[in-house]
């Protein structure tokens, strides 16, 4: 077996953690579309979620610390053109977050399609 | 740590909520839009209104929306002449609600698509989690 099928199961459940973190994201945006002073938010892309992946010490003796864990799901501001910004301070665009949505969606059925198929080649050798 | 996409669909109901409750609201200062004091040169129905707020949900570690107060408009009453009112003073002038019906339609309008705006983000929330549970299916 080689490991780069099993690196896809990895990358593939990562990618899908990233997508529902975004969602969350995507969701709170939605839900205070109309709450004044309200900064709408994304996370960060998820090519930087792979970059920034730590490599992990073997922690060989419980007085070793672990190194803390990047966060996928961490919010940031979206930088919005000030002309969009509402009176009341809302910088919430809701087509733009529909548009995310429709992504997000896309992108994880597609992760879970392609997980699904890997799974069967895994199962075809096995059975 | 709660599943994300659950937070998510946790987020999206308190945008239902607070959106209905905005309906609500607006349901009430039209069905209102003539309701005059019952004494003479007493206050009619004054509009209300709602304000939202962010607030951070410690159990799901998310910003959902709350109702922050529904607060009475204090603009002033609109005055018209209507002698046979009950509610008309010695001049015979009436105080009518401070309701603009063009705005609270507007003000509908904008709660609506919110709240549709919500139900899309719960409906596709749990379509990702159904995604995810079928992956079981075949194997």
């Amino acid at each position: 077996m080689q490991l780069s099928s099993v690196y896809l199961f990895e990358v593939g459940s990562q990618k899908a953690q990233w997508l529902s973190a975004r969602q969350t994201a995507i969701a709170a945006n939605v839900a205070n579309a109309n709450t004044p002073g309200y900064h709408a938010v994304d996370i960060q892309p998820f090519s930087a979620v792979l970059d920034s992946s730590p490599i992990e010490l073997a922690t060989t003796n419980p007085a070793h610390l672990s190194l803390p864990q990047s966060e996928t799901g961490a919010l940031r501001e979206v930088e919005v053109d000030p002309a969009e910004q509402t009176l009341s301070g809302n910088t919430v665009n809701i087509e733009q977050q529909m548009i995310n949505l429709g992504d997000v969606n896309r992108d994880y059925t597609m992760g879970s399609n392609i997980r699904r198929a890997f799974h069967q080649l895994l199962l075809s050798a096995l059975k | 740590m709660q599943d994300s996409l659950q937070t998510a669909l946790r987020i999206a109901a308190s945008g239902l909520q607070a959106q209905s409750t905005r309906l609500r609201i607006v349901s009430q200062n039209i069905a209102n839009a003539q309701s005059t004091g019952s004494m003479p040169g007493a206050d009619p129905y004054s509009r209300q209104t709602v304000s939202f707020e962010s607030e951070m949900d410690r159990t799901l570690g998310a910003n959902v929306v709350n109702v922050k107060s529904i607060g009475v408009d204090s603009s002033p009453f609109k005055l018209e002449h209507d002698p046979g009112n009950p509610a008309a003073d010695e001049g015979g002038m009436v105080k009518m609600p401070n309701v603009d019906v063009l705005t609270e339609l507007a003000d509908m309008r904008e709660a609506n698509r919110s709240y549709e705006a919500n139900l899309q983000v719960a409906k596709q929330s749990a379509d990702m989690l159904n995604t995810t549970i079928s992956l079981m299916k075949d194997a």
